[in-house]
């Protein structure tokens, strides 16, 4: 059961709690169904509603997210343009107007398609402990090789126009969650793939970086053929499962279908 | 345990309740302060027939602890109707027989005031959207989308009559 709900005004505070054995929760989206359904032990939570992480800052090509902006308003900000299509194949309305940025990066798959996306634009997190502040990449967050604390902010380079690429295969049109999510930003030059980073969803226990798809990709010229090819070495990479949404049969033969609209767009 | 004071404005009136850490806001609603009309579905916020305005913007009341909402303005279907007299929206849900039993209602009405809040004119997509969180096993959605359409266009109507 819930103890004690910290709502700090800033960061420091949140640190000094979260030391003291207090849970983050940014939203709520991912923690509050679970609290409301469990007998959980006693729990304290510290709410990060107040911090002051909730701004979206662009300068440049360097757009740099707080960790508690809602997927709302990234929705609504005109220099977001790039993950509009992400937020918007993410939950509900409802939803979206609490579910936070940094919260998405710890949403259990087949959730956290913003993660995907994130591994695809090479985002990196900014982490706060008490000892100070490191920056990680996505990547290596949601893999769990980066020791977690506070995420304060993500930021990444805004890809050049055309360069993001964004499929999810979902039950419904709105409001599911994932069977095959592809993110990936590719730049092709003189007709072949120079730089490729891409992300995957609902293939695996958590968000990857598709790293064998790269490898396939680099240096060749982007075809129906290459990504079938691609899409075959990715086979090796994912471990896909079953759950209400699909079956691990079912992710795996339509993975490549949707690496191909990815990346081809048809 | 820490009991706090939890100040909220509802629909238009400073209320004050004493919430536990437990206490959602829909919990708040309900039970502290009256307001039947947000309902408990699923606790887990895929129903959506807990769904209130929370400063102008649509949420499921039940992930929200009330005591990490002090000083917010809520807004629930018990805010709409001016005296006996239904606002465009629920007029148009009565009128198009886009409720049965009622359970949704309350959440899908709100879903509906926030969409036409920020789109006077929305598309059947844009609708679909706009309540693709709000579950109703009753009527199907088709009566609901209509209702919307007919309450936006009265609601453009009488902007224009105002003009």
């Amino acid at each position: 059961m819930l103890t004690e709900v910290h709502v700090p005004d800033d960061v420091t505070a949140a640190l000094s709690l979260m030391a003291s054995g207090a849970k983050v929760m940014a939203g709520g989206t991912g923690l509050m169904p679970w609290l409301n359904d469990h007998a959980s032990p006693p729990t304290e939570l510290v709410c990060l509603r107040r911090v002051g992480l909730g701004t979206v800052q662009v300068s440049g090509t360097t757009a740099r997210l707080g960790a508690a902006t809602t997927l709302s308003q990234v929705e609504r900000d005109a220099s977001l343009g790039v993950l509009w299509p992400v937020v918007r194949s993410i939950a509900s309305v409802p939803v979206r107007n609490l579910a936070t940025v940094g919260g998405n990066l710890f949403a259990r798959q087949p959730h956290g398609d913003l993660a995907v996306a994130l591994i695809a634009l090479g985002a990196r997190v900014s982490v706060a402990d008490q000892t100070g502040t490191r920056e990680v990449s996505v990547e290596d967050l949601v893999a769990g090789e980066a020791s977690v604390g506070l995420v304060t902010d993500v930021a990444f380079e805004l890809p050049a126009p055309g360069d993001f690429k964004y499929v999810k295969a979902a039950r419904r049109r709105f409001n599911s969650a994932s069977i095959v999510t592809v993110a990936a930003t590719i730049t092709v030059t003189e007709g072949v793939v120079t730089r490729i980073v891409v992300g995957l969803g609902g293939v695996g226990p958590r968000a990857q970086r598709a790293k064998a798809v790269e490898a396939a990709l680099l240096g060749e010229p982007l075809t129906a053929a290459t990504v079938q090819a691609a899409a075959e070495a990715g086979l090796g990479e994912i471990a896909p499962m079953d759950d209400a949404y699909a079956s691990a049969w079912y992710r795996t033969r339509v993975f490549p279908v949707h690496l191909r609209r990815a990346l081809l767009g048809h | 345990m820490t009991v706090k004071i939890v100040n909220l404005k509802v629909n238009g009136v400073d209320k004050a309740l004493m919430a536990k850490p437990e206490t959602t806001l829909l919990l708040a609603l309900r039970e502290h302060l009256g307001l039947m009309g947000a309902k408990r579905g699923c606790a887990q916020g895929a129903c959506g027939s807990c769904t209130v305005l929370l400063d102008g913007d649509p949420v499921v009341s039940c992930l929200v602890p009330a005591v990490a909402v002090d000083g917010a303005e809520v807004g629930t279907v018990e805010g709409l109707a001016d005296g006996r007299t239904l606002s465009d929206v629920q007029r148009a849900f009565v009128d198009g027989f886009a409720t049965q039993c009622g359970f949704c209602t309350p959440g899908m009405i709100m879903s509906a005031e926030a969409l036409l809040e920020r789109n006077p004119d929305p598309t059947d997509d844009e609708i679909n959207e706009a309540i693709s969180g709000n579950v109703c096993r009753c009527t199907g959605y088709e009566p609901i989308v209509s209702a919307i359409r007919d309450a936006a266009a009265t609601r453009r109507a009488s902007a224009e009559a105002r003009v």
